[in-house]
């Protein structure tokens, strides 16, 4: 007997086989944060896809237009929620670039601290996090206790976990508590500990490693036409770290390295941020050893700076000083500044517009994520659904700060 | 068929269900546990049934003096002479010990944690390290077993048998009693006694809460399908059980061609089953054995399946394809793997392979490829991690099961569970031995190297039967607890090289292992006398090494158990020093 199909050759009997189209968020586990990426997908390899930020949009940036400019603090806490510190350090600094001032040095050293405590608590979650979408708990579970210990030192200076609001212009909230070196110290310590620990879980792991290295790969053109700043352009190669490019504080007076990858692909952007993690913890101890325990927190200007309470409840000057400062807002001259850190996930930049009253007439941050975000499109076109998984994490996208 | 062999398949059934389906749910419970310790949260210990003084009291010295009654009553009922008499008082001394050093050492723990309320507790918190009762306890079991090997035969050898055979079960009994006691006195002060039995109630609230919840069908789903899947996937996982020993056969008295279960053998010698009266533990006993397993658990592919082609929707798709040509990929190293086990074993009944294992030596060191490789197999076959692609939580919301609420849900959640339960057990029959413990045969202990026979005791049967079961209760639960370790240490592969390990590295390396077995099958079976002597003591040695290794694992296991627990706390913060303050919360002791 003949068979059957001898008139047909294999191209014909083949199946209709249309790309699937797979919808993935805005609320989806992988999309932490609200993204949305639409997918078109041809068995598990992603041929096209489309990622559309902006479910998280709350206008911030609009919203500090109608308060003062102390007002604007509890908006970039929320930004980016895992370093709330650092946005308000920028943003300080922005503030005191306008004004033209510049805090004490022993605020100096206590916002570097503060503020590179945020940086180890945002690495925590965001390597964390990487670890955990992977499969790995147990590492993000000590992880996340390792910042929960950071978060014990932002409680004990500032009253909350989280949205801290502790940024002044011209100085912090309050002063360091009497034990703030002990306490960072034992902190530092147990962090550094728990990263031992995790280095030794994950980084001997050859499905760990089989899924992160070679996965997500961007090329260092790319990286810096899209705007990349932070872990992600450094794991690219570029050595581009504000606080060594443009010092700002006392970076230009601490030792610390900037450690960049080679092959721009996930494993580096993970490897970046535990390397960072070091380095932060490095900092962190040459500015407890050279932050001075007495002195003056806030910038000694009245403009600015609210005066002591007790000042405010006997001097008609104090009185009048505290009303104008809390009615009116403090008044930064009218112009403009751009002024930028290095936030968790790269350049931080606060660009302000003020026409001289107490209100801000423009406030416009530059959330590096937005950029980074844009990349992911060309980092994931091409891999393999599961890997969305890891790149996703691994440039730490934050929705807060991406969609303001 | 007759009615006590019905009433027997019926208790072996029940048996390996009720061992599968609890065991699944003590993993359950551990699995959420080990997330709460490395996270320092107490874990599932909410659910709780609250019980009256007198009813706790009740049921907690019920169990024991049912136990202390039926251990004396037994004793006192059968009567034994010469060796097994010399066997019953090493058992029941041992017992003695174990129940004495491990109930002070319960004591001690308790007084440790909440304190010295009377004059006993005074005496145990006086000896100071609790663990001290450990150690005296094993020091206790290690001489009275150098005093019956060295002492055997001579007057004060007999004198310490009587001893040990008329007072070991009184002590065993007044232990259990003691204990039981112990805890029944302290619910005096309480009003009511809560029953948690660890958090265990949690994981069994869990369950059955999800009866109660809507049980959604998507719109477009195909309704029959979608209900059918759960149970395509749960029963197999269960079913594969049946096949598996978990005892040596035991043999009742028979009378007139029918099993007597009234009358039990006392002993039955080394070589040889009984031909009447024999009871093998395994529900089912067929000549297929491993064929049926191979059937059976392929089934289980189906649900996943199916579940992922009913639900209508991409992910469940996706998540269904993935667990097809997962569990068909691992299915068919699986089957290769055994391939070597079942030239070894001649054989392809499951009870036989236990058999012959106890007999020579575990098959662990005969096939030690086919060991890692059918573990890493059956990991795959479970599902889980890091083989847990077709849930793939993070890319897949929760892949083939995502339209799946309730109790639905549940059976694929708890299917995992006894996949890992059955996987376990298919593992410990085929590669460790099943219910064998080295040196313990039918009749008793027998320590035998080569030829020398350095140490035999007579056993009842009722006892080596009993020691088996535990034995092979106790190596499932180790290797679920090893599953358990693997799936918080491991991330998840991507799919692709999930498909690269399993056609480009295990199966070749089965195949390798079915060459390599064949040919030293043919190098040993043509080799002389001399050297199949020497694989005979090997093989000897190999079962020297298990006890010893088991046996210090066993303590080494107490001991980790009892290890007080150091936790470092940063004591920098107000709040923080405030909690150490008040002496810490009642779950987590600060500065104490």
């Amino acid at each position: 007997m003949e068979p059957l199909d001898r008139d047909l050759d294999e191209t014909e009997i083949e199946l209709a086989a249309e790309p699937m189209l797979i919808n993935v968020g805005p609320s989806h586990p992988a999309m932490h944060g609200t993204v949305r990426v639409v997918m078109e997908l041809s068995g598990e390899t992603i041929e096209r896809c489309d990622v559309q930020v902006g479910y998280l949009h709350r206008g911030f940036e609009k919203m500090c237009e109608r308060g003062t400019w102390t007002q604007v603090y509890p908006y970039v806490d929320r930004c980016n929620y895992v370093s709330p510190m650092l946005n308000n350090v920028g943003f300080s600094l922005a503030c005191e670039k306008m004004l033209g001032i510049e805090v004490p040095e022993r605020c100096q050293w206590y916002r570097m601290i503060l503020g590179e405590l945020a940086r180890l608590s945002d690495h925590l979650t965001c390597d964390g996090a990487m670890a955990m979408e992977l499969g790995a708990f147990t590492p993000f579970l000590w992880m996340v206790k390792a910042r929960e210990l950071v978060w014990d030192v932002m409680e004990e200076e500032t009253g909350a976990r989280l949205t801290h609001s502790f940024g002044r212009v011209g100085g912090m909230a309050a002063p360091p508590t009497p034990g703030f070196k002990e306490h960072v110290r034992a902190v530092v310590d147990q962090i550094r500990h728990v990263m031992d620990e995790v280095k030794r879980l994950l980084l001997g792991n050859r499905i760990f490693l089989d899924r992160l290295e070679g996965v997500g790969v961007i090329s260092v053109d790319d990286a810096v036409s899209l705007g990349w700043t932070g872990p992600a352009l450094r794991a690219a190669g570029v050595p581009y770290d504000v606080r060594k490019s443009y010092p700002y504080l006392k970076y230009g007076e601490v030792d610390f390295d900037v450690p960049v990858g080679s092959a721009s692909d996930c494993y580096d952007r993970f490897m970046v941020r535990i390397e960072e993690m070091e380095q932060s913890a490095r900092i962190i101890d040459q500015c407890l050893e050279r932050m001075p325990d007495e002195g003056p927190i806030n910038a000694d200007d009245p403009r600015v700076v609210l005066p002591p309470k007790d000042e405010v409840y006997t001097t008609i000057e104090g009185t009048i000083r505290h009303f104008k400062i809390v009615m009116e807002g403090l008044k930064l001259p009218a112009g403009e500044v751009y002024s930028f850190t290095e936030g968790g996930n790269g350049e931080l930049g606060f660009y302000l517009v003020s026409d001289g009253s107490g209100t801000p007439w423009r406030v416009r941050i530059r959330p590096p994520c937005f950029y980074v975000t844009g990349g992911l499109e060309r980092v994931i076109t091409g891999q393999m659904v599961a890997d969305v998984v890891p790149c996703f994490g691994s440039l730490n996208m934050i929705g807060g700060e991406c969609d303001r | 068929m007759t009615l006590e062999l019905i009433l027997l398949s019926a208790g072996k059934a029940l048996f390996m269900v009720m061992f599968g389906m609890n065991l699944a749910v003590i993993m359950t419970w551990a699995d959420r546990r080990q997330g709460a310790m490395i996270n320092d949260r107490v874990g599932p210990n909410r659910a709780v049934i609250w019980l009256p003084k007198r009813v706790a009291q009740a049921l907690v010295l019920a169990p024991a003096v049912l136990i202390a009654a039926a251990v004396v009553g037994y004793v006192v009922t059968h009567k034994v002479e010469g060796a097994p008499r010399l066997g019953r008082a090493l058992l029941f001394s041992q017992l003695a010990i174990f129940g004495l050093w491990a109930t002070l050492l319960a004591i001690a723990g308790r007084v440790a944690r909440s304190g010295v309320k009377n004059s006993f507790d005074a005496w145990v918190a006086s000896i100071g390290d609790p663990r001290s009762f450990l150690w005296l306890g094993l020091g206790a079991h290690a001489v009275t077993l150098a005093a019956a090997g060295l002492l055997r035969g001579t007057d004060i050898g007999r004198t310490l048998r009587d001893v040990g055979a008329s007072a070991g079960p009184a002590v065993f009994a007044a232990a259990v009693v003691g204990g039981a006691g112990y805890a029944a006195w302290s619910f005096e002060r309480v009003e009511r006694v809560g029953l948690r039995l660890f958090g265990l109630l949690h994981p069994a609230a869990d369950g059955l809460k999800t009866i109660w919840k809507e049980d959604f069908i998507p719109p477009n789903a195909d309704k029959f399908l979608h209900g059918l899947a759960p149970i395509v996937s749960f029963f197999p996982a269960l079913v594969v059980l049946a096949v598996v020993p978990f005892g040596d056969t035991l043999c009742f008295g028979s009378k007139a061609g029918r099993i007597d279960l009234t009358q039990v053998m006392r002993v039955v010698p080394r070589e040889g089953l009984c031909t009447e009266g024999a009871v093998p533990l395994q529900v089912l006993d067929v000549n297929v054995g491993l064929l049926y397993f191979f059937a059976v658990a392929g089934t289980g592919i189906v649900g996943a399946a199916l579940a992922g082609w009913a639900s209508d929707n991409k992910f469940s798709l996706l998540g269904g394809v993935r667990a097809a040509s997962q569990m068909v990929s691992y299915e068919v190293t699986l089957g290769l793997t055994l391939v070597g086990a079942m030239m070894v074993y001649g054989t392809l009944r499951v009870d036989e392979m236990v058999r012959w294992q106890s007999q020579n030596t575990w098959g662990i060191f005969v096939q030690p490829l086919a060991f890692v490789l059918f573990f890493t197999a059956s990991v795959a076959e479970s599902k889980r991690i890091p083989f847990d692609l077709p849930e793939g939580e993070s890319e897949l919301v929760a892949g083939y099961f995502t339209e799946y609420a309730g109790m639905k849900f549940a059976m694929f959640y708890f299917s995992e569970y006894v996949a890992v339960v059955a996987g376990s057990v298919l593992l410990s029959v085929l590669f460790l031995g099943g219910w064998h413990l080295p040196f313990i045969d039918r009749s008793g202990i027998h320590l035998q190297i080569g030829d020398t026979v350095l140490f035999h005791q007579t056993l009842s049967h009722v006892a080596v039967i009993v020691i088996g079961v535990l034995a092979f209760i106790g190596k499932v639960v180790a290797l679920c607890w090893l599953n358990l370790m693997i799936r918080w240490t491991l991330p998840r592969f991507r799919y692709d090289q999930l498909m690269r390990l399993s056609w480009r590295k295990l199966l070749p390396a089965s195949l390798v292992n079915i060459l390599v077995t064949g040919l030293v099958m043919l190098l040993i079976a043509g080799a002389s006398a001399s050297v199949q002597a020497g694989l005979k003591v090997a093989a000897d040695v190999t079962q020297l090494v298990i006890a010893v290794a088991g046996l210090s694992l066993g303590v080494w296991f107490v001991v980790f158990v009892t290890s007080p627990v150091k936790k470092k706390r940063i004591l920098a913060s107000t709040a923080a020093q405030f909690a150490a303050h008040l002496g810490g919360t009642r779950t987590a002791r600060m500065g104490a």
